[in-house]
C-alpha cells in the first residue's frame, strides 16, 4: 500500500500546488483586509469558465501559449471585477462585525454561482489539458501527467513570484508594512486605501488565474466552487492566515495527508484531511507560522 | 392594549400555526409539502440564530445537527418499524444534542474571530463525507422508502396528517426556542456573548454555557431534521453538506438575526424567491446572494429590523413603544478590534 511513496508524495505536490494556486490570493486578502473571503472559490470558478471560454474561441488558443495567455487574461478579467468587488463591498465591511463579513462574502459566492448557472449552464464541462501537457511521462513505476507537472511548476512559480512581489519591491514592503500597522503606515504618508485596492485586485487576479491554469484539472460545474474554498480554507488557516509561505508549507502537508489518507482509508477519502485540519487548528490556533502578518 | 412579551409570543404562534394547518384547504398538495419544509427551516433557523444572535457563536456546521437527526430517524424507522415515533423524534433529539456536545466540545476550544465558523465547517464537512461513505447510511444514495409512520391511533401517511404533525412539532420547538431564549439560560447567554469576560467574572461558567446553547440549538435541529424524513421518504448525505449549513445562516441574516421571528421570515422569504424562479436556473442564487449583501451591507437588522423602522416612521408618536431597533454586533473579534 505504501509501497508505492513516489506517487503518493507526486500526488500531495499536485493537490499542495493546485490549492496553493486558489489559496495564494485568500490567505493575501486576509492578511491585509482581515476578510475571510468566501467569494474567493467563486470568482476563481468564474475565471476557470472565462479562461475554458477563451481557449474554445478559436483553434490558434488550443496550445500551450494559447493556455496561458487565457490564464492571464482571466486573471486580469477577475482582477478588474475585484476593483469593483473593493469599492462595492470591501469598503463598506471595515465597521462590521467579523461574523457579518463572512456572510457578506458567502452572498457574494452566491451571487457567482448564480452568474455561473446563468451564462454557462448547470451541465458539467469537462475541459482537456492544452496538446502539449496531453502527455504522459514514466520514471520507473512512476507516472507523471505532463499537465500534473505543469501544475506543480505554476504552484512554485506563482510563489516565488509573490515572494518576490512581497520582499523585493516597494509596493510588496508597503503591503507587508500595512498588514503590521496601518494606523502608522497612514501616518507616515502612505494612501493605505490605495494599496488596499491593490491588494484585492492582486487576490482576485490570482483566483482569476489560478482558475485558468485549474480548469483542465477537474471538470467544470457551478459545484467547483464549493470544491475548491473549503481546502484553501484549510490552507489559509493552517499556514497562518495571511501568510503566503505559510500557505504553501501548509498546501504541501496537507497535501501529504490527504495524499497518505486516501492510499491509508480508500474508501473515505478526504476525512483525514478535516482530522488534520481540526488537530492543527486546537494544537497551533494561528497556524504554523504564526506571525500574523503577510509574509 | 399592551400585552406581556410571551402573551403576545403565544399570540403570533397561534395566528401563524392556525394559517399553516388552514394551508391544505386553499392550497394544492406541491404547496403544502412546501410548505412543511419550509416550517423545519424555520426552526432550523431559529436553533440557529439561538447560538448567534443569543449566544455569540457563528457555526457553520448546523447541517450535521439535522443530518444527525434525519438519519436517526430514517434509521429508526426503517430497522424498528415497530417503534413509538415520538419516542424515535427525542432519540433524534438526544442524537442531535450528543453530536453538539461533542464537536462543541473541541470546537468551543477556539471561540474566537473565525475559526470557530471554520472548525465547526470542518467537522461538519468530515461528517458528511463519513455519511456519503459508509454503508450503514446508504453512502451516496442515502436511505429510501421511509415510511409515514402512526402515532398511535392516528395513521400519518392518511391524506395530510403528515403535514399537520409537522406542524404542530414546528411548533412546539419555536415555543421551547423562545421560552429557553427569554428565560434565565437565555439571559446567561446574552451575558456571554456580549462580555464573556465580565460574565466570567459574576461567576457564569462560559465554556459550560456555550456548550449547552449548542446542545440545545443541537437537539432542536436534530428534532426538526428528523420530521425531514417522513416527508420526503428520503435522506441523502446532501442534507449534511456544508451548503445546507449556510441556509439557517441566510435565512437569519434574511429575515433579522435581532428579532426572534427573523429566521421565518427569512426562510418565507427565501422559499418564495426560490418558488418563483424555480424555472431559471441561477436566477434563485443570485436574488438571495444580492438580497443577503443588501441585508449586511445596509440593513443588518434585516427584513424585520427594515419593516420596524418603517412602522417607526410612520408612526413616530409611538416610537417609544415599538422594539428597539437589533443589536447589530460591534467588532467584537480579534480581527475586528486589530482594525
Amino acid at each position: 500500500m505504501i509501497a508505492d511513496l513516489p506517487s503518493l508524495l507526486f500526488n500531495a505536490l499536485v493537490w499542495g500546488m493546485a490549492t496553493f494556486l486558489v489559496a495564494a490570493g485568500l490567505t493575501m486578502i486576509f492578511g491585509i483586509l482581515h476578510v475571510l473571503n468566501f467569494s474567493h472559490g467563486g470568482f476563481f470558478m468564474i475565471g476557470a469558465y472565462v479562461a475554458h471560454s477563451l481557449t474554445n474561441w478559436s483553434a490558434a488558443m488550443a496550445n500551450i501559449w494559447g493556455f496561458l495567455a487565457a490564464s492571464v487574461l482571466a486573471g486580469a478579467v477577475i482582477g478588474l471585477v475585484g476593483l469593483v468587488v473593493d469599492r462595492a463591498v470591501f469598503r463598506r465591511l471595515a465597521h462590521v462585525d467579523g461574523a457579518y463579513v463572512l456572510v457578506a462574502t458567502y452572498a457574494l459566492l452566491l451571487v457567482c454561482n448564480g452568474f455561473v448557472k446563468l451564462v454557462w449552464g448547470l451541465n458539467v464541462v469537462s475541459a482537456s489539458p492544452p496538446p502539449e501537457l496531453f502527455e504522459v511521462s514514466f520514471i520507473g513505476n512512476l507516472v507523471l501527467p505532463h499537465y500534473s507537472l505543469f501544475v506543480v511548476v505554476a504552484g512554485v512559480v506563482v510563489f516565488l513570484a509573490l515572494e518576490w512581489l512581497i520582499n523585493m519591491t516597494s509596493v510588496g514592503r508597503l503591503i507587508q508594512a500595512i498588514a503590521i500597522d496601518p494606523w502608522m503606515a497612514r501616518l507616515l504618508g502612505v494612501n493605505v486605501g490605495l494599496i488596499y485596492s491593490a491588494t484585492v485586485i492582486i487576490g482576485f487576479a490570482l483566483a482569476g488565474l489560478a482558475g485558468g491554469l485549474l480548469v483542465a484539472n477537474q471538470s467544470l460545474s457551478p459545484d467547483l466552487a464549493g470544491i475548491f474554498i473549503i481546502q484553501a480554507f484549510g490552507v489559509v488557516i493552517v499556514g497562518g492566515m495571511g501568510s503566503i509561505r505559510g500557505a504553501f508549507l501548509a498546501a504541501i502537508l496537507l497535501g501529504l495527508v490527504d495524499s497518505f489518507g486516501t492510499a491509508l482509508l480508500p474508501q473515505m477519502p478526504g476525512v483525514l484531511f478535516f482530522v488534520a485540519l481540526a488537530a492543527i487548528l486546537l494544537v497551533r490556533p494561528r497556524g504554523l507560522i504564526a506571525s500574523g502578518r503577510l509574509s | 392594549m399592551t400585552l406581556s412579551p410571551a402573551a403576545r409570543f403565544l399570540l403570533v404562534l397561534a395566528v401563524l400555526t392556525a394559517a399553516a394547518l388552514l394551508l391544505p384547504f386553499v392550497a394544492n398538495r406541491g404547496l403544502v409539502f412546501l410548505a412543511g419544509v419550509v416550517a423545519i427551516n424555520v426552526v432550523l433557523g431559529m436553533a440557529f440564530n439561538l447560538l448567534f444572535s443569543t449566544a455569540g457563536l457563528l457555526s457553520f456546521g448546523q447541517a450535521t445537527f439535522s443530518a444527525t437527526g434525519a438519519y436517526a430517524v430514517a434509521l429508526l424507522l426503517l430497522r424498528l418499524p415497530d417503534i413509538p415515533f415520538l419516542l424515535a423524534l427525542a432519540l433524534a433529539a438526544a442524537a442531535g444534542a450528543l453530536a453538539a456536545v461533542v464537536i462543541g466540545f473541541v470546537a468551543l476550544r477556539r471561540t474566537e474571530g473565525v475559526y470557530f465558523a471554520v472548525l465547526t465547517l470542518a467537522f461538519a464537512e468530515l461528517v458528511h463525507v463519513v455519511i456519503a461513505k459508509t454503508s450503514f447510511f446508504g453512502r451516496n444514495d442515502g436511505l429510501t422508502g421511509i415510511p409515514r409512520p402512526r402515532l398511535g391511533p392516528i395513521d400519518l401517511a392518511q391524506g395530510q396528517a403528515y403535514y399537520v404533525f409537522v406542524i404542530v412539532v414546528t411548533a412546539l420547538l419555536i415555543a421551547c426556542l423562545w421560552w429557553v431564549t427569554h428565560s434565565r439560560l437565555g439571559r446567561s447567554f446574552r451575558a456571554v456573548r456580549l462580555d464573556p469576560m465580565r460574565a466570567a467574572f459574576l461567576g457564569i461558567d462560559v465554556r459550560r454555557r456555550q456548550l449547552e446553547a449548542f446542545a440545545i440549538s443541537g437537539a432542536c435541529a436534530a428534532t426538526a431534521g428528523g420530521l425531514m424524513g417522513p416527508l420526503t421518504s428520503i435522506v441523502s448525505p446532501d442534507l449534511a453538506h456544508w451548503g445546507e449549513s449556510t441556509k439557517p445562516i441566510l435565512f437569519t441574516l434574511l429575515g433579522g438575526a435581532g428579532h426572534f421571528w427573523g429566521p421565518l421570515v427569512g426562510a418565507v422569504v427565501f422559499s418564495a424567491v426560490e418558488y418563483g424562479t424555480r424555472s431559471l436556473a441561477g436566477a434563485s442564487d443570485l436574488i438571495t446572494g444580492g438580497l443577503l449583501l443588501a441585508v449586511v451591507l445596509a440593513i443588518p437588522g434585516g427584513l424585520l429590523g427594515l419593516a420596524a423602522l418603517l412602522v417607526a416612521r410612520l408612526r413616530p408618536n409611538r416610537a417609544g413603544n415599538q422594539p428597539s431597533p437589533p443589536a447589530i454586533p460591534v467588532a467584537s473579534t480579534a480581527e475586528g478590534a486589530a482594525r
